[in-house]
């Protein structure tokens, strides 16, 4: 209730979007950051930062290529196969196939759990 | 195949450049505002719209990059399949600059609560928080410092009433949940507890956090 209370009152503040509705959480941001670095490397805050924001306006840019695919078919639901052809049709083309396979293979996975929801995703 | 990989290296080299430029700004967002803003008071939407006409025709005859006019940094040169793309996103972030809902300042913190719990965790030498491992091989002044601490706001708030000291209770046991693991879930539910805390006894759980500091 407190955290609700805090995220009205920043509202208030910012009159509109909070942070963490517009961007990704900095923690995961910073981990996926040091996954590809040596183990001894450090991130600066404005390192996470500006990539943070470069890399939630990429989300943005792909999915509204994908939503607008869909607005032109008169589908509501934007899903996987859309944000491939989305990232093709933007000319990331070495993204769109790996992609492609693992939504091929998380698929698979799904029928082989027995159509069951995911419950810890 | 040349064409497409130098069209790549554009837009990289333009990316970084206007990253240089605008560190802490999005990587095309200054360069947004301008341009609609120009193209706004120029021309309506329609206008826009017949803009984009030809640059369709031209993106079904060639994939070259295209030249997008911009009146502070002259033209910057992008994939022809992002072309449009781009353009759709200055708009939606034009207009949510219009609606002044994007963020202009970022906050130290998000959450007012996990705040006031970080500024109560003892802390050992470099800064870094202790965890219940080290605090009995911390050194003997900062456990003292603790305890004199405890013995302070006990001695200064028995006194007080029932509900504070019910608080007290509260703010003690999410200390000890804390301390005891490290784990990245246990610091949410130090935090729950926490709020239900400081929602219970309002005024106890400020009078606390004063004096913890």
């Amino acid at each position: 209730m407190v955290d609700n209370v805090g995220g009205s009152s920043s509202n208030a503040e910012n009159s509109g979007i909070r942070e963490q509705d517009r961007l990704l959480p900095i923690a995961n941001v910073g981990r996926i950051m040091k996954q590809i670095l040596p183990p001894n490397a450090k991130i600066s805050k404005e390192s996470k930062e500006t990539m943070q924001e470069c890399v939630s306006e990429f989300i943005s840019f792909v999915t509204s290529e994908a939503s607008e695919k869909c607005r032109k078919e008169r589908r509501k639901t934007v899903n996987g196969d859309d944000i491939c052809w989305a990232l093709g049709s933007l000319g990331f083309d070495d993204y769109a196939e790996p992609l492609r396979r693992y939504l091929q293979r998380y698929r698979e996975l799904e029928v082989d759990r027995g159509n069951s929801p995911p419950k810890r995703e | 195949m040349k064409p497409f990989l130098s069209n790549h290296t554009d837009s990289m080299y333009n990316c970084s450049q206007v990253g240089c430029s605008h560190p802490m700004a999005h990587t095309s967002y200054p360069c947004g505002d301008p341009y609609f803003g120009s193209s706004i008071v120029a021309y309506g939407p329609q206008a826009i719209n017949q803009q984009m006409v030809p640059q369709m025709l031209g993106l079904a005859s060639t994939r070259i990059a295209l030249p997008v006019d911009l009146a502070e940094d002259g033209p910057i040169y992008v994939n022809a399949k992002q072309y449009h793309g781009i353009l759709r996103r200055r708009q939606s972030r034009a207009k949510l600059e219009a609606q002044n809902k994007l963020i202009k300042s970022r906050k130290p913190y998000l959450h007012e609560s996990r705040h006031r719990h970080a500024l109560n965790r003892v802390r050992g030498s470099g800064g870094r928080f202790l965890s219940a491992k080290q605090l009995p091989q911390s050194n003997a002044e900062l456990v003292t410092d603790a305890y004199q601490k405890k013995d302070a706001s006990e001695a200064e708030n028995h006194p007080s009433s029932t509900g504070e000291n019910a608080s007290i209770t509260f703010t003690a046991i999410s200390a000890l949940t804390s301390m005891s693991s490290n784990s990245v879930n246990f610091p949410n539910m130090a935090g729950s507890s926490q709020c239900s805390g400081g929602l219970t006894f309002g005024a106890g759980a400020l009078q606390c956090t004063s004096v913890g500091r």
